[in-house]
């Protein structure tokens, strides 16, 4: 019997394996990320990372992204902005001039978002990201996405809603933070109340980080107000003065049309959280935004704090244009992800609008719903849309 | 003695006479590494050094008589915010702008400065520092002007040319140049040698006849017009400002510039602005950790080099230029 | 507004505002005063107090009162460590002392944001009652707060006024050399002295987490204020930190409820400026040797 060629065996095995192993060809994809991981948006800049970081791992572990033949394992590089917009310009120069990325999530605070904009607009680098300045979401905002809703988009509605299921209600009193967010918001809001008849009889403003609001609180009451309404607030101090104004004695009603804070309420003001109304952003209940919790709390404890989903949310968004445009460069992506209307997230199914307000179909539209706590649950009491 | 060791003697000995070759090299190596080294990102660094490069070194003239001020910032801010809004709602220019910022800052200075200086000590610490909350809070509060907590957006940049940050770096590093002359000019002038006097010894230098408070607010506005010029420059920049880029830790920040890079001249200054703005860029890479790192860099220097980072750089440098035994062959 | 309810609630606010500005102030005035050291870390003790007494009372489920003291002096204990290591070498240098304090602030914040994340959490209210006593509110936990603060500042006073330690103190903050030269053993009287300042400050802490919320970043609000309160009251001096915060807790609370909030932080920032310039020893401090 003539032996095998020992070349012929080698050969045929060898192209057996390469034949086998090329199926992946794997490619790094590096995904930006900014948000604030020191100064005073910590929260939002941690909630941030692990959102983007659970959608990252979600599809490593599916084996990477898969675009035709190639599979791309993405890697996510993540900046501190400090929560100010020479760290959002800083960190945005950082991922782009230097690492080279050509998509970015985040940041949250309008500063930085700015502040990233400015080095990412030039370059067409693809940003998705929160902010409430007007200055974010332009009609040349061709590469930049606001991925969660705005006082402008849900406020309304609520306000609306307030009106009709609480017709005698007349007084209201907003308090919140003085800074940016706080100093943008609230004339939005005050405005919502306005259109929909109720007196706005005080507008109060703090510097965040005073945590005792008695005498802004007894001020209030003193003048008597049925409303005292949360919006800006930030969860902890959201449930502060939510406590501190039942505990001096504040029967009316207490709603946040904004945060949203509800678990810290909870938290923060036990008992006396009672019938809180607020914004929230996903249903408990659902079962896609159960998945998201349960993949959370296997990694993290503690609140999750509202953009850990909303970031999930964008990464994932990002992800699914990707495998429709068949690419990971920056105009396919960009098209698609203006044209992924209708793709199933755990907000419901995608919607861009805003061409009205701000001039560009770039903003992020989902439902959302109005909840009040209830012998210490949270209980669905409206679907709204914007 | 072989040829190449007397001609690195000779060498060695040129470099070290010749201090208008040092300076030379020094430029030469400031104004064309941007061009040899393409990195915008580095550029932009490096503009950064530049611009915090003014700013401390205005606080060393306070510094060098003896006060210490924790409200820097505030006249920063003034400097900033005018230019910004003369800029950005009269549409003045640049130029105007720059100057207009650095005249609000110096006319404060000049307004409080003769009641502050009286003030020794921890009081003069804490009546800054009070000073920088109050302009911080004016600033988030006055929101018709300022805008409030919402800052300024779009600021431009001084000219179309200077969008491009290797020319806002050149723009940067002229003016780091030109202020430290001056300040150099300044404290090896008499006024500079009357500082002096007033650092060791107050009672002293007044009994000699120097005019202690005149001095006193003269270098205090002096300061504020070359911070607010900072100010001004580096908000055409970041071409974005608000509240938050002036409050304390701004403040602290130029302060501790000053004690790490070193409080008896005025290479203390710029070799600390250097080390605290290229610090957390390096320290990037650790994101939760930075913060950590960087206040236990403080505390070791501050402890084992107290006299800064131009103290640990002279001892270097007199370690590595010392004579040395030349071999004998 | 000024009916009778409103007034009592704004000088209950302001008592209790007193209370913990006091026992932040007195710690900071003590190292101030006696080791010429501006604490800039001092808030981050009165952090580390809350934060301590938040997982006693989680984790080990001691009640309330139990947990507070213990943590107090954990942290005083463990602030030992931090003061051999970090604050001794710069007794007496005040600039140097003042950027070594702030770069350990910077090392506990940001320590404690990797140790506990930096979201802000919240004690289970320990006291959840509310008195009324005819149109007066009188919620428990601030009732608490006033009780323990008026304890601690008692038994303050006569440590400091009858106890060899707080007459060492004393005279140590007064003269140096004299007092070395009597005999008394400074590096011990700063030791005693620091102990006593982190335990007052962790203290603080537990009632602020009681009364608000937990965050790595709380420490900041006390520290401004203590700069304030000592201003008013005068650097170094004992009794103008207590003086100091009474002044400034009620001025806020009555301010800031008939006037809002700015324009109390205003008021009070101009007050200081004012205060420093016409009288810097503050109301009962010492001049300036």
């Amino acid at each position: 019997m003539r032996m095998l060629h020992p070349v012929g065996v080698v050969g045929v095995l060898s192209l057996l394996l390469l034949g086998s192993g090329q199926g992946l060809a794997q490619e790094e994809l590096k995904i930006g990320a900014v948000g604030s991981l020191s100064g005073g948006g910590t929260d939002w800049g941690v909630a941030t990372q692990r959102g983007v970081d659970l959608a990252v791992a979600e599809v490593k572990a599916q084996g990477g992204l898969h675009l035709g033949a190639k599979a791309y394992m993405p890697r996510v590089i993540m900046y501190d902005d400090q929560y100010t917009g020479q760290g959002g310009t800083t960190a945005a120069q950082r991922l782009v001039n230097v690492d080279g990325v050509s998509f970015i999530i985040g940041p949250i605070g309008s500063p930085a978002v700015l502040g990233v904009l400015n080095v990412t607009r030039p370059r067409n680098v693809v940003v998705l990201s929160d902010g409430f300045s007007p200055k974010i979401l332009v009609p040349e905002s061709t590469h930049n996405f606001r991925v969660s809703l705005t006082t402008l988009e849900f406020a309304p509605a609520i306000v609306r809603w307030l009106r009709e299921h609480q017709p005698e209600v007349k007084r209201v009193a907003v308090i919140s933070p003085n800074d940016a967010v706080g100093q943008q918001v609230v004339p939005i809001l005050v405005n919502a109340y306005k259109a929909n008849n109720f007196t706005v009889a005080f507008d109060e403003k703090y510097e965040r980080g005073m945590n005792d609001f008695t005498p802004i609180l007894t001020r209030i009451l003193a003048g008597g107000v049925d409303v005292l309404e949360l919006d800006s607030n930030a969860p902890g101090e959201a449930g502060l003065l939510l406590r501190q104004a039942r505990q001096l004695g504040f029967k009316g009603t207490i709603i946040q049309t904004g945060g949203p804070a509800v678990e810290e309420a909870m938290k923060v003001a036990g008992p006396l959280a009672e019938d809180f109304l607020s914004y929230e952003i996903f249903d408990p209940a659902d079962p896609r935004g159960a998945a998201f919790i349960k993949a959370y709390r296997e990694k993290h404890e503690g609140p999750i704090n509202a953009y850990a989903p909303i970031m999930y949310n964008a990464t994932q968004i990002l992800f699914e244009a990707m495998r429709r445009a068949g690419s990971v460069e920056v105009e396919p992506v960009r098209t698609s992800l203006e044209h992924l209307t209708g793709y199933d997230t755990i907000f419901g199914p995608v919607r861009w609008g805003g061409k009205s307000e701000y001039g560009i179909d770039h903003q992020l539209l989902t439902d959302f719903l109005l909840v009040r706590l209830k012998n210490g649950k949270v209980e669905m009491v409206s679907h709204l849309s914007p | 003695m072989s040829e190449q060791a007397s001609v690195g003697i000779r060498f060695h000995v040129a470099i070290r006479r010749s201090k208008l070759l040092r300076a030379g090299a020094a430029l030469l190596v400031l104004v064309g590494w941007p061009l040899v080294i393409r990195g915008n990102y580095l550029v932009y660094i490096a503009t950064l050094v530049c611009l915090y490069a003014i700013g401390a070194m205005s606080l060393h003239l306070i510094l060098r008589m003896g006060q210490v001020s924790l409200g820097h910032a505030a006249f920063m801010g003034l400097g900033g915010y005018t230019s910004a809004v003369l800029v950005t709602a009269a549409d003045l220019p640049f130029v105007l702008g720059l100057f207009a910022g650095g005249a609000v800052a110096g006319m404060l200075a000049g307004l409080i400065g003769p009641i502050l200086l009286r003030l020794k000590g921890v009081y003069f610490v804490l009546v800054t520092f009070t000073l920088g909350e109050i302009v911080r809070l004016v600033f988030v509060e006055w929101i018709s002007v300022t805008g409030g907590s919402s800052g300024i957006y779009q600021i431009p940049a001084p000219a179309p040319l200077f969008l491009d940050l290797t020319a806002y770096y050149y723009l940067a590093l002229a003016a780091a140049m030109l202020v430290g002359l001056f300040c150099n000019r300044l404290l090896s002038s008499d006024i500079g040698r009357a500082m002096q006097a007033m650092r060791e010894s107050e009672s002293l230098a007044e009994a000699n006849g120097i005019p202690i408070l005149r001095i006193k607010v003269v270098m205090f506005v002096v300061a504020a017009v070359l911070v607010g010029f900072q100010g001004s420059l580096e908000a055409h920049f970041i071409r974005y400002i608000s509240p938050l880029s002036y409050d304390f830790s701004e403040s602290l920040r130029f302060l501790v510039m000053n004690v790490i890079g070193g409080l008896n001249s005025l290479a203390g200054p710029i070799l600390g602005a250097l080390f605290l703005v290229v610090l957390p860029e390096m320290l990037r890479g650790w994101v939760e950790i930075q913060w950590v790192l960087y206040g236990i860099a403080l505390i070791l220097i501050i402890r084992y080099v107290p006299g800064g980072l131009v103290d640990f750089a002279a001892r270097i440098l007199a370690f590595l230029m010392a004579p040395r035994q030349v071999g004998v062959s | 507004m000024f009916t009778v309810p409103v007034l009592s609630q704004i000088v209950l606010n302001g008592f209790v505002l007193a209370a913990i500005y006091t026992l932040v102030a007195l710690g900071f005035t003590l190292i101030f005063g006696i080791m010429r050291i501006i604490n800039f870390a001092h808030g981050e003790f009165a952090m580390l107090g809350g934060f301590l007494v938040f997982f006693m009372l989680q984790v080990a489920n001691m009640p309330f009162f139990v947990a507070l003291p213990l943590a107090s002096f954990a942290v005083a204990g463990g602030g030992l460590v931090l003061e051999a290591l970090v604050y001794r070498p710069f007794y007496q240098k005040e600039l140097q002392g003042m950027i070594a304090t702030i770069g350990l602030s910077t090392v506990i914040v940001y320590s404690a944001v990797l140790l506990f994340g930096s979201h802000q959490r919240s004690i289970p209210a320990s006291f959840t009652a509310i008195f009324t006593i005819g149109p007066v509110i009188l919620p428990a936990d601030r009732l608490a707060v006033l009780t323990v603060a008026a304890i601690a500042l008692a038994a303050f006073y006569v440590f400091i006024t009858f106890t060899r330690i707080g007459l060492a103190m004393r005279v140590v903050a007064q003269d140096l050399e004299i007092a070395e030269a009597q005999g008394i053993n400074a590096r011990a009287t700063y030791r005693a002295a620091f102990f006593v300042a982190t335990f007052l400050a962790a203290l603080a802490g537990g009632l602020l987490a009681q009364l608000y919320s937990l965050s790595p970043f709380m420490g900041t609000l006390p520290l401004v204020k203590s700069f304030i309160v000592v201003i008013l009251g005068g650097l170094g001096s004992i009794p103008g930190a207590a003086a100091g915060g009474l002044v400034l807790g009620m001025f806020e609370s009555f301010v800031s409820t008939f006037y809002g909030l700015s324009v109390a932080q205003f008021a009070s920032l101009g007050a200081v400026i004012v205060l420093l310039v016409l009288r810097p020893e503050g109301l009962l401090g010492r001049a300036e040797r």
